[in-house]
């Protein structure tokens, strides 16, 4: 490398641009943000076991599923969540938010949107993508949930993490509350085998391993599904569904269903559920987003299952 | 005769038995007297009996029907280019069935009509569409020129799997791109009576048709010139060999999705037991096609219950090794 003896003479006016931007900032800074201790910073093991090092009061939050969007509204100052993706849509206030592609990732957007730690889940997005967004400086936190009461566990971490215990704690007690409640009503009686299916061609359907066996319990039915499958929506053949003979079937009306799956399977209208008529639809969000309205979803459950 | 009566006899067995074995293997535990008493004494209240006869059976025999097909087709296709590298889907039949399936998931809001899944009406006009560009591209004054045809048929499917990338990239939601996914992946997991009678009569037609035709197609492997001479009229049997394909292939696809290797590896494995020019060539070709086909299916139900992994990865996983082991034997000869 060659020396230099005399300074270059970009150096000056680069000192002074970058003074005149510190100047300014500062008093951007000073004007908005009263915080104390703003570069505090702690380091805490995320779900999947990773460290994530995170601010201690994040100001700049966002996730990158719709589900954890919903955690999110339910515990963070909504004014500190500065985006969302393309497919979050729940609560209503979450439309106004800038979108950030989460498939495929728009990490430019993200930068763009600087946030101080991004939250994500278990199966949305994937450890390259994790990767990737750490690298731009950006923490990432996943939470993985194998049971309502890990949901619940889920908002008193947001609430520690976002430095927002009393809320994080107020919304898991509360709905608690509810589930305490619902699973009461639904603790007597038998519990019919409930088969809920995802896709029809081929058919897959909510394994034993999703959330939905534990919401179930809730809600006063059982999986119809009681093997374990190495995929959590495992694919099931006609032979496999008549001798489980599900009592009831969940993914789409009666009327529906009979156009789109049961006229494609005939064999299929020997099973209890079909004879029965206990073919039923719920809403798709509810069933497949492990959020603090799975509350609402257990009562859905509970309300056709009765 | 004397070479391919033992041959033929030997692959009856194995299908008889392989038949048998996918009888009796499901998620209802069944025994070889339970079998039996589906199929010669059936209970019509009994979900065992109900299951061997209704589910198993149908998607055996879709998986058997489906391996004859191509594999019949792929031997055809094989002499009607004279190139050991054709496969049935050289006619742009896969990647047809595939646009014509794509467009019916993306475009169509129902998938059913009058209690009809349309899917692989979609498929079968598709691939009826495409090879007939193909041959029209690919014929000169009525003359089909196999060369040429070739080309246009390697040109045309890469432009048409081009299309069903374009489709799956602009489809506008997440259940379109995975239906297009699992189509291609193909399976027989919705087989029934009622949708076996199709490639079931085309295939029979095929074999019949050929049966009486088969020393012309030996002939035709000595190049379309020797075959004149020798009194084939070249031209009218290139025709046939190419209606019988798209028929047969089409009808394959429409309810199978496209299965890969077979149409390919069979009739070189046939040619090697059998010679070039045997004349139960096409029978003994459709026979170990079907076979495999059964086989690979119980292969890919028992790796991965219950619905199996996607057929095509078995019968590539499977079929290679055996392809090149039969390949590299001193003795065989394309033509």
């Amino acid at each position: 490398m060659k020396q230099t003896k005399f300074l270059p003479f970009w150096l000056p006016l680069r000192l002074f641009v970058g003074l005149w931007c510190f100047l300014l900032f500062s008093a951007c800074d000073s004007k908005k943000a009263v915080a104390p201790a703003t570069a505090a910073f702690h380091t805490v093991t995320d779900d999947l076991g990773r460290k994530v090092k995170l601010p201690v009061q994040p100001r700049r939050v966002m996730a990158l599923a719709p589900s954890m969007t919903e955690m999110l509204f339910a515990v963070a100052d909504t004014a500190t969540i500065v985006g969302r993706t393309q497919n979050c849509d729940f609560p209503k206030a979450v439309l106004t938010k800038p979108v950030v592609n989460n498939y495929p990732m728009d990490y430019e957007k993200l930068i763009s949107l600087k946030p101080e730690v991004v939250f994500a889940t278990e199966g949305i997005i994937s450890m390259e993508v994790a990767a990737q967004v750490e690298k731009l400086g950006i923490p990432i936190y996943f939470q993985a949930y194998d049971s309502v009461a890990d949901i619940l566990r889920g908002l008193r971490n947001l609430g520690f993490l976002l430095h927002r215990p009393e809320k994080g704690n107020a919304v898991a007690d509360s709905l608690q509350d509810r589930l305490n409640q619902l699973a009461a009503d639904s603790a007597a009686g038998t519990r019919p085998r409930v088969l809920a299916i995802t896709w029809k061609d081929p058919i897959y359907v909510f394994g034993r391993n999703t959330l939905l066996t534990d919401k179930l319990r809730f809600a006063g039915g059982q999986n119809a599904v009681t093997e374990v499958f190495a995929q959590p929506y495992p694919a099931l053949t006609r032979e496999y569904i008549l001798k489980m003979n599900p009592e009831v079937i969940i993914g789409g009306s009666f009327e529906q269903m009979e156009k789109t799956f049961f006229s494609l399977y005939p064999e299929l209208r020997r099973i209890k559920a079909y004879r029965q008529k206990r073919i039923f639809a719920v809403t798709d969000d509810l069933m497949s987003r492990p959020s603090p309205r799975v509350v609402e979803g257990i009562a859905e459950l509970k309300a056709v299952l009765r | 005769m004397r070479k391919a009566l033992p041959i033929l006899l030997g692959l009856l067995v194995l299908l008889i038995l392989g038949l048998f074995l996918g009888l009796k293997v499901g998620s209802l535990d069944t025994s070889y007297a339970t079998v039996f008493e589906a199929l010669f004494a059936y209970d019509a209240q009994n979900g065992t009996h109900y299951s061997i006869l209704h589910l198993r059976l149908p998607r055996l025999l879709l998986a058997f029907l489906t391996g004859a097909s191509l594999a019949f087709s792929g031997y055809l296709m094989q002499a009607l280019v004279n190139n050991a590298l054709a496969d049935p889907y050289l006619l742009g039949t896969a990647s047809g069935a595939s646009l014509g399936a794509s467009f019916s998931f993306v475009l169509l809001t129902d998938l059913t009509f009058m209690g009809l899944y349309l899917p692989p009406f979609f498929a079968l006009v598709g691939s009826f569409a495409v090879t007939l560009v193909v041959v029209l591209l690919g014929s000169r004054r009525g003359q089909l020129v196999p060369s040429q045809m070739l080309l246009v048929g390697v040109a045309l499917s890469s432009l048409l799997t081009a299309l069903v990338s374009l489709i799956m990239f602009l489809s506008d939601s997440e259940s379109q791109l995975k239906s297009v996914v699992f189509w291609s992946m193909g399976g027989f997991e919705k087989a029934d009576w009622s949708n076996l009678g199709y490639p079931a009569t085309a295939l029979a037609a095929g074999l019949v048709l050929f049966f009486f035709l088969q020393r012309h197609l030996s002939v035709l492997l000595l190049g379309a010139d020797r075959a004149e001479t020798l009194g084939v009229d070249v031209r009218l049997i290139r025709w046939l060999m190419l209606g019988a394909i798209s028929v047969v292939t089409g009808f394959a696809v429409a309810f199978s999705g496209p299965v890969g290797f077979v149409g390919l590896m069979v009739p070189h494995i046939t040619r090697a037991l059998l010679g070039t020019t045997n004349r139960f060539n096409l029978i003994a070709c459709a026979l170990a096609g079907g076979l495999f086909l059964v086989v690979c299916d119980l292969i890919s139900r028992w790796i991965y219950p219950p619905a199996g992994m996607p057929v095509g990865i078995v019968t590539s996983f499977f079929g290679v090794p055996f392809f090149v082991y039969l390949l590299r034997r001193k003795n065989y000869r394309f033509s």
